[in-house]
């Protein structure tokens, strides 16, 4: 059995929860992040040789990034990375709060998502922009909570760097 | 040779010497030796330097502490004090909880038991409550990686589920997080209890790991040391695996094994199957045992009722007078009783009635007796003496007591049974029983009846006897006494069997001689005649002649009868009557302030008065009413003068100076003072009557008289006085645009009025009408007058009081202007005003 701990960061309703309500296995409500602030979900990835069962610990998004509380980071070993793609404010909220997290327990691996490419008509970043980030070696997928789109591709990914 | 060695090794040499040098040199080593000793120590092998150095440290803290224990203290402070807190907490709450638990079950059916588990093994009462009441299980237990919440190893007890350990881990160690952060608490022992229900969740802190012990029930606080120690021993084991842990559960395989006993603690209720038979059996021997027990002791209850109430009849019966008790008893549910009776005495059988006891079950034997008791003795005597209806037996004291009237037979009767009586009995008293035998009946009445006579006025008894019946009687009476005859009725003395001999003479009582001079003189309604230690008097009021007869009775009567005084009555013949109230009248002029009489005096039947009066005094004339004095026969002369008495002259002050409300006059003391506030017209006039008056001798004070303060009225005075009303030519009545000079002049006039009111003086004000010279001046008059009129009217219209304003026309006669242009005339043309007081 392995397991690792894998934060899920992302600003204000930028889909985290519905990511996670489709694709995994979760027994918590969702009030717990109201609650507590922060919900366990559990993702298990097969990779060619082995299992990883991802604990993810979907904290909860919140406007203010001073008030996230970076000790739920403590003993992660990997993040993903949650940006509403027809909102440009979040991308610079998911960058800050990776930064912060860096700067507390160093680099660790990542997976950015840049969620709702469903809604296409209202997309805001420019792919550019979104090309610049994987020259930089970062791991993007464009995913829909809607479809399903790349989100068990990108699990299976984050979960093959922190397995590594 | 040395020059070789010097250059050769003269270099060694100076080297040498100065690490010799250094050697020797205590400080100069030191300081060198300080410069390497850290790294030194660093390199050298562990265990070696620690075992060296242990000595020398353990001496240095000893000393420290003997030196300053302070300093140690306060580097061990943050160390100890969580350590000691935990300790002394846990104790705590083990000692509450074993309190607890002493208490709930100190009084039950298990306390007992349990109690009796305490004797037999030696163990404190209080263990051994903890030990049965702690009914837990420790369902769970989760290893969880201190750093990452994720789970090392999760045991399960047996019929134990739960959701993925894997995301309850992560959670819980969130929820730590969540405490921590929340409440901002800084220590690093985590959550300790979670409790819901009957489940709790306890957590141990170890270095890398927390174990979670999920418990259901009731777990002792003795659990934590034991859950603990396993944490420990999973830490001393696997130290290493637990510190670089990074998902990978592999290596901790053996992890398992530890918790595995960890969630075999528990302590289950006793289950050792009721002795179902044994209860039954004991619960019926239990039933049988109680019934019998019920109904014997029903019984006796029952039986202890009937005793009660026979024990209550036999007292009844020892308070029956007349009964006595000899022996009484209960036995086998009978009742036994005897003793003796007195047959008048109550039956005893009819006073079981009412008392519960069943007669069929009381056996009596009662022997006759005569009871010696004053009540006993008493009905069997009014039985045998059959006493007549005038006679009353009663006790009294213990003895019986006759009164009343009886014949003598029955007397007779009644003192042989008082006789027969006396030995041992209560004594009989008929002493109070009057012989009442028709002979000395009718003596005594006849006796009652000559007392009465004798006690009449006017009769005097000289004889009287009884003979054969008969009743005779001799004496005097005086004709106006009681008939001796008539005093018979009511005495029951029989009137045909009276001899009755009266002479009749004239007592000299005084209440005689009273009867016969008031039969006699005929004394006038006037006079009033009445008896005063033994005297006649006469009072009132009577003409001569009456007492000219009155005091020849006098005369006659003063040979050995009573006085008779007729000093107290009055000659009223008339004239001396009608003469009285004249007297009575002229006092009555003499005693009136401002009447002085001169002469008086009557003559032939008519009076005649003469004198001075002052015009406010009483009228004489009306002062003869009430005094029955005939005015026809009155002759007055009256000559009229001022009287000097002060309160005429005040009246004649009040009439003519008619002072304002403010002031008041008052006499003291002879002296007329004037007192207040005037308007100083006034107090002019008032102090010249003053002079006036001092000549005649009488003194007005107005010194205390106040000038009216009329400054304030001053003012509005002037306003008042310098409005005008204006008119256009020929018109009587003012323009529109005089309304508002109307107006204002209204509230002024009433404004002043009101307050010369308050002063106590009346403010009138004079209407003027003005006219121009235009015209002729009869019309001008009239045009004046006209036009003061409806300033009047208009004022009064208004709000001013009507009577407060007078009105004249002036006509051309006090312009205000010399008329010799347009604008002249129309400023004559108008109503002035002007304010007087009074």
């Amino acid at each position: 059995m392995l397991q690792k701990k894998i934060c899920m960061l992302g600003g204000f309703s930028v889909g985290k929860t519905s990511l996670v309500r489709r694709f995994v296995k979760s027994i918590f409500s969702e009030t717990y992040l109201t609650t507590v602030g922060v919900k366990i979900d559990k993702k298990s990835v097969a990779l060619p040789d082995k299992t990883v069962d991802l604990i993810l610990w979907d904290l909860a998004g919140e406007d203010d990034i001073g008030s996230f509380r970076v000790s739920h980071v403590r003993g992660a070993t990997g993040l993903v990375l949650v940006v509403d793609g027809t909102r440009a404010a979040t991308l610079t909220a998911a960058l800050t709060l990776r930064e912060r997290v860096e700067a507390e327990f160093g680099a660790m691996p990542f997976v950015l998502l840049f969620n709702k490419s469903d809604l296409a008509d209202r997309w805001v970043i420019p792919d550019r922009e979104i090309d610049e980030l994987r020259q930089r070696g970062w791991q993007v997928y464009l995913t829909s909570a809607l479809s399903g789109e790349h989100v068990d591709d990108a699990f299976l990914k984050l979960a093959s760097m922190v397995t590594k | 040779m040395e020059t070789l060695r010097q250059l050769l090794v003269s270099r060694e040499i100076s080297e040498l010497s100065r690490v010799t040098h250094l050697l020797d040199e205590p400080e100069q080593l030191a300081a060198a030796v300080g410069d390497i000793l850290p790294s030194a120590a660093a390199r050298a092998p562990h265990a070696q330097l620690g075992e060296a150095l242990a000595p020398a440290v353990e001496r240095a803290v000893q000393r420290s502490i003997q030196k300053s224990p302070r300093t140690l203290t306060d580097i061990l402070y943050p160390v100890f004090l969580p350590a000691i807190r935990k300790s002394i907490g846990e104790k705590i709450d083990q000692t509450f909880q074993s309190l607890n638990e002493t208490l709930r079950h100190i009084f039950t059916w298990h306390g007992l038991k349990w109690r009796f588990e305490s004797w037999r093994t030696g163990a404190s009462f209080s263990e051994v409550v903890l030990k049965h009441s702690l009914v837990y299980r420790i369902e769970h237990a989760f290893l969880i990686h201190r750093n990452s919440g994720l789970l090392i190893a999760h045991v399960t007890a047996d019929n134990a589920t739960s959701e993925d350990p894997q995301l309850i881990s992560s959670m819980l160690s969130a929820i730590q997080d969540f405490v921590k952060d929340s409440f901002n608490e800084k220590e690093q022992s985590g959550l300790d209890t979670i409790r819901f229900g009957d489940l709790r969740l306890w957590s141990e802190v170890g270095p890398f790991a927390t174990l979670v012990s999920v418990i259901r029930g009731n777990p002792p606080e003795g659990l934590h040391e034991i859950v603990r120690d396993v944490l420990l021993r999973i830490h001393e084991e696997s130290s290493q695996a637990l510190e670089q842990f990074d998902g990978d559960g592999s290596q901790l395989a053996s992890v398992e094994a530890q918790l595995q006993t960890c969630v075999e603690l528990k302590q289950e209720e006793s289950n050792e199957g009721f002795p179902w038979l044994v209860a039954v059996v004991a619960l019926l021997l239990l039933s049988l045992a109680g019934g019998w027990y019920f109904l014997s002791w029903q019984s006796a209850q029952r039986w202890q009722a009937y005793v009660s109430r026979w024990q209550a009849y036999v007292s009844r019966l020892e308070a029956q007078p007349g009964i006595i008790v000899a022996e009484q008893q209960a036995r086998d549910g009978q009742f036994y009783i005897a003793g003796l009776r007195d047959p008048l005495a109550a039956d005893p059988q009819s006073l079981l009635s009412g008392t519960e006891v069943d007669p069929a079950q009381v056996h009596s034997q009662w022997q006759f007796y005569q009871s010696l008791e004053p009540e006993f003795v008493l009905k069997r005597l009014k039985a045998s003496l059959a006493p007549p209806d005038s006679v009353r037996l009663s006790i009294d004291n213990e003895r019986i007591v006759a009164e009343g009237e009886a014949p003598d037979t029955w007397i007779d009767r009644a003192r042989a049974a008082a006789r027969q009586l006396s030995a041992g009995g209560p004594e009989f008293d008929i002493s109070k029983v009057r012989d009442v035998s028709p002979e000395v009946l009718e003596a005594k009445r006849w006796q009652a009846y000559v007392s009465r006579l004798e006690a009449q006025p006017g009769i005097i008894v000289a004889q009287q006897k009884i003979r054969d019946g008969q009743f005779y009687i001799a004496g005097l009476r005086d004709p106006l006494a009681d008939d001796p005859q008539s005093l018979l009725s009511g005495t029951q003395v029989d009137p045909a069997r009276v001899h009755s001999q009266w002479q009749f003479y004239q007592s000299l009582e005084p209440e005689f001689v009273l009867k016969r001079l008031t039969a006699s003189l005929y004394p006038p309604d006037t006079v009033r005649l009445s008896i005063v230690n033994d005297r006649i008097i006469a009072e009132g009021e009577a003409p001569d002649t009456w007492i000219d007869r009155a005091r020849a009775a006098a005369r006659q009567l003063s040979a050995g009868g009573p006085e008779f005084d007729i000093s107290k009555v009055r000659d009223v013949s008339p004239e001396a009557r009608a003469a009285e109230h004249w007297q009575y009248y002229v006092s009555r002029l003499e005693a009136q302030p401002g009447i002085v009489v001169a002469q008086q005096s009557a003559r032939g039947g008519h009076f005649y008065i003469s004198g001075l009066r002052d015009p406010l005094a009483a009228d004489p004339q009306a002062l003869l009413s009430g005094t029955e004095v005939d005015p026809a026969r009155v002759h007055s002369q009256w000559q009229f003068y001022q009287s000097l008495d002060p309160k005429f002259v005040v009246k004649r002050l009040t009439a003519s100076l008619t002072p304002p409300k403010s002031v008041r006059l008052s006499i003291i003391q002879g002296r007329i003072v004037v007192v207040g506030e005037a308007p100083a017209a006034w107090i002019n006039r008032a102090q010249a009557a003053a002079e006036q008056l001092s000549a005649d001798g009488v003194v007005l004070d107005v010194s205390q008289l106040r000038e009216l303060d009329l400054a304030e009225l001053n003012h509005l005075r002037e306003a008042i006085q310098t409005t005008d009303i204006f008119f256009s030519s020929g018109k009587v009545v003012p323009g529109p645009e005089q309304t508002p000079v109307l107006d204002r002049l209204a509230d002024q006039i009433k404004e002043f009025a009101q307050s010369a009111r308050k002063s106590g003086v009346t403010a009138r004000f004079m209407l003027t009408g003005h006219s121009d010279t235009t015209g002729r001046e009869t019309a001008n008059a009239s045009i004046s007058a006209a036009r003061a009129e409806t300033v009047r009217a208009l004022l009064k219209k208004r709000g001013v009081a009507p009577e407060l304003l007078l009105v004249r026309g002036a006509g051309t006669f006090e312009p205000a202007v010399p008329e010799n242009s347009q604008a002249g005339s129309s400023t004559n043309r108008r109503v002035s005003v002007t304010v007087n007081l009074d």
